[in-house]
């Protein structure tokens, strides 16, 4: 009897193990992220992962990269005319756009040029009842200085806008056409004033991209739908979702298994394991980013050039490479990328050279130096484990007696932290956010840079800050190239920071996806991307 | 009866109140705000440090301040989540499904095949089969459950690609959360893919399922077996077996409902274990359980998750170990006449 049981309850199981053979899934795509995006609008952050789960899907922008060619594309605009002395910008506006459609707003009106000036007017002027409801502020646009730049849009009619700027500005139009430039419904912020909840224009975003929030739920899942209203080329899928994985290994589990069909952020180190799966494939493309440590030139002993230099002359960049990186970035002669057109191969950076730091070191009058230095716990582009970057930069130091003593918090923590804190240095880097090379100097060595706390250097160099200003200030691309060259000397001189390596963007995805677009700078878009499998 | 029920309330209260005691004491000593650590609020305004002084009776003494504690808390309020400022006791509702799901199918699981094993390693007369048995069951018990999980999914998850190892259901399937019970939410969804949705569930099921059913398999399979063979031996039985009943009769009849009584009174004694495994489970599959939600508010240092997360699993804790002792008691004439006998 109990034999006969236990035959009976092993051939049930058996059969449901078969029955789960084939199965129909709804066509969709998933896509295994590594966090939580701390808010839906990309306006009030600078985070990679914020801008991955809400520019590109959820938004859209006046113009657009595109993403082979690097050069600017009509996008809300239909076109634009800049006036001969690059003091305004005129837009004409697309009229067939259409926002989302949510539980909580119904669209009477299409897109308009009302939109534009609250989407801009929220970030630049200080009485906007909107500007103050971001509690972090607009950290992009205070770092580049949005609100000194532009004095004024102009509303021409319903479809057309000037923006009258200050000053000519040759990243002007680059910088419209970044992650953080989006549109957002006036009309649906005028709805939640009304109803005094006008925080949730951040959270329960409405915009005009491919795809519409459908779901959020915090460690866990996103979930999109299709617009179905979308302006430009119909998504190929009806639904997406944003797995949110932490942990590198188990999203590369979950490829495999197939509950993801595209990751991000793979480690270096796991990408033997795609060479044993035929289903995997890594696509990589030269990224505009730069990782790099950074001084706190505000705070002694680093406050003196020639402690950076000994430091400088201290790291063993080639190891950093080999072991981090694993041959998936170029090394850093400069802050600019080989990929960035105003980038030229540079070898005035300091070499690896420990004797020479123990000399320079010597002449500061510095002895027995011991600096904290901030790795950041998490993996991103420019640097997939800061953690490991930073033992092996302790053991270097260790070789000209200088003792480091490694600092980390969880990544939430970590960011909070950074900006209060009173550091040392810190192992951070750089995405850019468009292919404009002012986007590498500006945002992050300028002197606004400082109050707005991207700059992690604390440097501010009033020269280098006159010749960013006269970079952005022509159009010829030669004379720019020229003058970049030159900030770049300044850097060399002054070594604010050390750039490590620009890495590789790596996308690791199944082969049943069909062509996705790693772009070298800014977030991922999902619109292009179809999953051909229906059966599994 | 109705004594002993009254006398186990009384203990079940009574060790809630030690619990609760616990918690309230350690919310001082919580690296933030007393504040902070008791309502999740980060930097209130002094307007919510009032509201919540008020509401915990921070200005009075620590008795009253127990009490305003024990009121909140049992009123349901458990303060909200210090990382993501949403309602703890709504989190938790919304991930104690998933954990009892798990739970309670790995525990089916391991009576179901764990008691026939058993049965048979008693009866049988063949010795290979016995240490088998014995064998497979002593293995099972000294594989740590993390390592037993690791192996599952990288055999079944990544070389054979069989089995899916993270999470509850493929995130496609968009299933409305009825009960939260996965599989029984997939079940009754109107969905056109429900079918595929429900198996999708089921094979997501299987390998944290298969992981956490090991321990108490093993546990049940060897004590069915010690039951059943002191049992066999007992006169009755032989008895019975004199009076010419068939084999199948004297074990489903007579022997079986005398050696489930040890049976049960061991799964009262296991839960704890049970339930720390069920989070380390809960981890390695990502399961959107209660286990895992406090581990990662321990990575976080979410203090107001922390508290309520080890409030709920230790009161279940307690809860259905009183249960499982109310059942045998009532089941096993032997501790029944213990109830009429004294006091």
């Amino acid at each position: 009897m109990s034999q006969f049981s236990i035959r009976l309850l092993c051939f049930t199981f058996g059969l449901l193990l078969i029955a789960c053979g084939q199965q129909k899934v709804p066509s969709g795509l998933v896509y295994c992220s590594e966090g939580n995006p701390e808010t839906f609008n990309p306006q009030l952050v600078t985070s990679g992962t914020t801008i991955d789960a809400t520019s590109h899907q959820i938004y859209s922008r006046l113009v657009d990269y595109d993403a082979q060619t690097g050069q600017i594309v009509p996008a809300l605009a239909s076109d634009w005319q800049m006036a001969a002395d690059g003091l305004s910008y005129r837009f004409n506006l697309r009229s067939d756009v259409r926002f989302h459609h949510s539980p909580h707003f119904i669209p009477t009106r299409v897109f308009n040029a009302d939109d534009v000036l609250f989407s801009f007017n929220r970030v630049i002027q200080e009485n906007h009842p909107y500007h103050f409801v971001s509690r972090t502020g607009y950290p992009f646009f205070q770092s580049i200085g949005l609100d000194k730049l532009v004095r004024q849009i102009e509303k021409v009619n319903d479809y057309q806008v000037i923006f009258h700027l200050n000053h000519a500005d040759a990243s002007f139009l680059a910088n419209l056409a970044t992650d953080f430039a989006i549109i957002q419904s006036q009309e649906y912020a005028n709805q939640l004033w009304k109803q005094k909840t006008p925080e949730r224009i951040d959270s329960d975003a409405i915009g005009t991209g491919p795809y519409q929030l459908a779901k959020y739920v915090k460690n866990d899942h996103i979930r999109y739908r299709r617009h179905e209203f979308y302006w430009g080329p119909a998504p190929k899928t009806d639904v997406l979702v944003f797995d949110i994985t932490p942990r590198s290994s188990r999203r590369l589990a979950k490829l495999i298994t197939g509950d993801c069909d595209v990751s991000a952020l793979p480690k270096a180190g796991e990408l033997p394991v795609i060479n044993e799966h035929a289903e995997l494939r890594l696509e990589q493309q030269a990224g505009l980013n730069v990782a790099y440590w950074a001084f706190n030139t505000q705070k002694p002993p680093l406050d003196d050039v020639r402690v950076r230099r000994a430091l400088s002359h201290a790291v063993d960049r080639q190891n950093i490479l080999r072991a981090v990186y694993q041959d998936t970035a170029v090394e850093a002669t400069g802050i600019l990328p080989p990929a960035s057109w105003a980038y030229q191969p540079n070898d005035s950076l300091s070499d690896y050279n420990p004797a020479k730091a123990e000399a320079l070191l010597k002449e500061a009058g510095i002895k027995d130096l011991a600096i904290d230095l901030w790795a950041m716990p998490v993996a991103r582009t420019y640097n997939p484990n800061a953690l490991k970057t930073a033992e092996l930069i302790q053991a270097d130091l260790a070789n000209i007696g200088v003792h480091v003593n490694i600092v980390s918090y969880d990544w939430s923590v970590f960011t909070q932290k950074l900006n209060q804190s009173d550091y040392d240095s810190v192992l951070i880097g750089w995405n850019a956010d468009n292919s404009d090379p002012d986007n590498f100097f500006t945002p992050t060595l300028s002197c606004d840079s400082v109050i707005s706390g991207s700059n992690r250097s604390k440097w501010c160099h009033p020269d280098f800050d006159q010749i960013l200003r006269l970079a952005t200030a022509t159009m010829d691309r030669s004379e720019r190239t020229e003058l970049y060259q030159q900030a770049e000397a300044i850097l060399a001189e002054d070594v604010p920071l050390i750039s490590l390596a620009h890495a590789k963007r790596l996308a690791l995805k199944r082969t049943d996806v069909t062509e996705t677009r790693v772009t070298p700078f800014g977030g991922i878009s999902f619109a292009d991307l179809k999953p051909m499998k229906v059966l599994r | 009866m109705g004594k002993y029920l009254l006398r186990r309330l009384n203990l079940f209260v009574a060790t809630s109140l030690v619990l609760a005691g616990v918690l309230f004491y350690t919310t001082g000593l919580f690296p933030v705000d007393r504040i902070t650590a008791l309502s999740g609020i980060v930097s209130p305004s002094p307007a919510q440090v009032e509201q919540v002084t008020e509401l915990y009776a921070l200005n009075k003494n620590t008795p009253l301040q127990f009490s305003a504690f024990l009121q909140q808390r049992l009123s349901g309020d458990l303060g909200i989540s210090i990382t993501s400022q949403q309602s703890v006791s709504q989190e938790l509702m919304a991930r104690l499904p998933a954990t009892l799901e798990l739970a309670n199918v790995a525990a089916l699981l391991a009576l179901v095949f764990g008691v026939p094993i058993g049965i048979l390693a008693s009866l049988t007369q063949h010795r290979l089969t016995q240490h088998a048995i014995m064998a497979m069951t002593l293995t099972g018990y000294s594989i740590p459950v993390f390592w037993l999980g690791l192996t599952l999914s990288l055999w079944f998850g990544v070389h054979l690609g069989w089995l899916p190892i993270s999470g509850q259901i493929n995130l496609l399937y968009e299933i409305e959360p009825v009960t939260g019970f996965i599989l029984f939410d997939t079940w009754v969804s109107d969905s056109e893919y429900r079918m595929a949705a429900f198996l999708d569930a089921l094979q997501h099921m299987i390998l944290p399922s298969i992981t956490l059913a090991v321990l108490p398999f093993t546990v049940v399979v060897r004590i069915t077996r010690s039951a059943m063979l002191n049992i066999m031996n007992q006169t009755f039985i032989r008895a019975a077996e004199a009076r010419g009943l068939s084999t199948a009769k004297i074990v489903l009849r007579h022997a079986l409902p005398n050696a489930l009584i040890p049976v049960l009174k061991h799964l009262g004694i296991m839960l704890g274990p049970f339930a720390s495994y069920s989070i380390i489970v809960e981890v390695i599959f990502s399961w959107p359980g209660v286990g895992s939600w406090l581990v990662s508010g321990i990575y976080q240092r979410d203090y107001t998750v922390i508290q309520g997360g080890i409030l709920v699993v230790a009161l279940l804790i307690m809860l259905s170990s009183i249960l499982i002792e109310i059942v045998h008691t009532a089941t096993n004439p032997i501790s029944r006449k213990e109830l009429y006998a004294s006091n």
